[in-house]
């Protein structure tokens, strides 16, 4: 940028002088994010020291004693072991289906354009309709799960499966993960269009399988697609809500609860805020620090 | 699982090359239909009575009850909901651009004091679950009296969105060469003109990407309206019909009518901007 010197000018004026286009330009967004995000996350740290309960006009401090309850909490230790299984399964499942499916259209077939939409099409759609739509296919009476177990033979399989505790939280599952595989698959399809051929023909020459092609040659090549793929899904796993919400409410007897529902149940069904405002704080906390060791852990990888 | 992606191999017997292709399509195909027939399924159902639904799920309607959807539509009060996501994205969609675009401008391309300090603002607010906010922010604008109003959503949508967005346009912006807009200051543009006039129109597919990304958050967003937006006549459509549903469970010709009234809008913009759905999600994903 192009600065005119100024000499007979005070110092804060020629600091103006320089900058004001830059601040004109940070303000508003910095403005309107400083106000709504900025500050209530420090409200949240405030009211996680405090026992109120959103209409007091008085908020109580009471130190610790949230976080004192919250290690003692049956439900929120239910709840975190079952956001573990989510945030395990639902990555890699994503990225185990993606990347594959992936390959198989990485020369772009015949039919290309017809797969690939239909492998993205969950992406665009509200969680809603994908909650509903998963909802009508463990229905026990019509749904087509069971109506297709009956069909092959397999009625005992057959089951209520959002009603079910041991397998309701995996059925819920299942459908985010079938609604994520498309993302993380148009992520491994652009990833591939960067991956050399040429060495995939020598390592053919060179006697390599499919399968150690696949492992030695291309994967290695896609590590980058594959952390940022790793990266998003853990984000969005701890703080998973939405198809639980919808699908079972947390249920049946808190056997799909998230540590999000909870938070969620707890805020603003018994309104208790401050204890909500310490439980989102630990899901918050959980979330930043498996993020950075992760970023940590792959840039020691890459060195 | 078959892996084999490499038509380029040739000078085998054609039996052995055409073995790939028939197992790559057969997993292509069963994919193809774990993705389409639940879909394939509600649609048809659409178009049945309540008692057809329940007796053959993969049975063709006997007449098509097309006064389904128009019963969903009426009683489920869609045309209100859409309206009104359309009114969010809007909002949301061009008030975000505006802010994130001047933001991500400063901070590639403007001398700025504390750069690295509200950039690292920002990446906090990449990484920080919604949830970290959504408390006090609920008291925030109960107090501020937007609860009862459209900027409930409006106001906090974009807020959320800013980080993401301010990242990617300072991407883009980083990637444009710094002469051409200081040849313009030397032809006497103002800042505002050479950011307006000659770096934002270069910008473009950044800001391409951008909507696309902004506008499907903003249509499928469903904690945030379901906290903020508690009057039924200011839903957009993703809560509206959650509490459309949860009040017909029985009627479940009723429900598949409205999954489809909701998904329509949505899956024909897709299929016609595919193209550009999958390349701004994918850049958008790769590039921050």
């Amino acid at each position: 940028m192009l600065t005119y010197p100024t000499p007979h000018r005070s110092p804060l004026a020629r600091h103006w002088a320089r900058y004001r286009a830059g601040y004109a330009f940070v303000a508003p967004a910095l403005l309107l994010y400083s106000v709504f995000m900025v500050y209530p996350f420090f409200q949240s740290v405030y009211l996680g020291f405090t026992d109120w309960n959103g209409a007091d006009p008085v908020k109580r401090w009471v130190g610790l004693a949230n976080y004192r309850r919250l290690a003692s909490d049956d439900l929120l230790w239910t709840a975190l072991r079952h956001n573990l299984v989510w945030v395990v399964l639902g990555t890699v499942a994503p990225i185990a289906i993606g990347l594959p499916l992936a390959t198989l259209l990485w020369s772009r077939p015949r039919g290309f354009t017809l797969f690939r939409t239909a492998f993205f099409l969950p992406q665009v759609l509200s969680p809603v309709v994908i909650a509903i739509v998963w909802s009508w296919v463990y229905n026990p009476i019509f749904g087509i799960l069971n109506q297709g177990l009956d069909a092959v033979g397999l009625e005992n399989v057959s089951r209520g499966w959002l009603g079910d505790p041991d397998v309701a939280l995996y059925a819920v599952l299942a459908a985010s993960v079938w609604a994520e595989v498309g993302f993380v698959f148009v992520l491994f399809l652009a990833g591939l269009q960067g991956v050399s051929r040429d060495l995939l023909e020598a390592a053919t020459l060179d006697g390599a399988g499919r399968w150690r092609r696949f492992r030695d040659v291309t994967v290695p090549q896609l590590a980058n697609v594959v952390n940022v793929a790793t990266a998003l899904l853990l984000i969005g796993g701890f703080s998973a809500f939405d198809l639980v919400f919808v699908m079972t409410g947390g249920g049946p007897a808190n056997a799909t609860d998230l540590i999000a529902t909870y938070t969620f149940t707890e805020a603003f069904t018994q309104n208790r805020a401050g204890y909500a405002a310490a439980l989102s704080l630990v899901m918050t906390a959980i979330s930043l620090v498996t993020s950075v060791v992760f970023i940590r852990l792959r840039e020691r990888g890459e060195s | 699982m078959a892996v084999s992606a490499e038509p380029w191999r040739r000078g085998r017997a054609p039996w052995r090359r055409a073995a790939p292709e028939v197992g790559r399509y057969a997993v292509l195909l069963v994919f193809l239909a774990i993705f389409l027939v639940p879909f394939v399924w509600i649609w048809s159902s659409a178009l049945k009575t309540s008692r057809e639904i329940a007796q053959n799920p993969f049975a063709l309607p006997e007449t098509f009850r097309w006064e389904n959807l128009e019963q969903a539509w009426t009683v489920g009060n869609f045309g209100r909901y859409l309206g009104n996501s359309v009114i969010y994205g809007v909002a949301i969609v061009g008030g975000g651009a505006v802010l994130a675009c001047m933001a991500g401008y400063a901070l590639a391309s403007l001398p700025l004091p504390g750069r690295d300090g509200v950039l690292f603002v920002f990446l906090l607010g990449l990484m920080v679950p919604f949830q970290s906010v959504m408390i006090p922010l609920y008291y925030l604008l109960r107090d501020i009296k937007l609860l009862e109003t459209y900027w409930a959503f409006i106001v906090p949508g974009i807020a959320l969105r800013l980080p993401f967005g301010v990242f990617l346009m300072r991407g883009f912006f980083r990637g444009l060469p710094a002469e051409i807009a200081d040849a313009a200051r030397v032809d006497g543009a103002n800042e505002w003109q050479v950011f307006r006039q000659i770096m934002l129109p270069l910008a473009g597919p950044g800001l391409a990407t951008l909507v696309v990304f902004q506008f499907m958050f903003t249509w499928n967003a469903f904690l945030l309206p379901l906290v903020f937006v508690q009057r039924d006549a200011l839903r957009p459509v993703s809560t509206g019909m959650m509490f459309f549903f949860g009040r017909y469970t029985a009627d479940r010709a009723l429900i598949a009518a409205g999954v489809t009234i909701a998904m329509l809008p949505v899956v024909a913009l897709y299929l016609v901007l595919q193209r550009r759905f999958i390349e701004g999600i994918t850049a958008g994903a790769l590039k921050t």
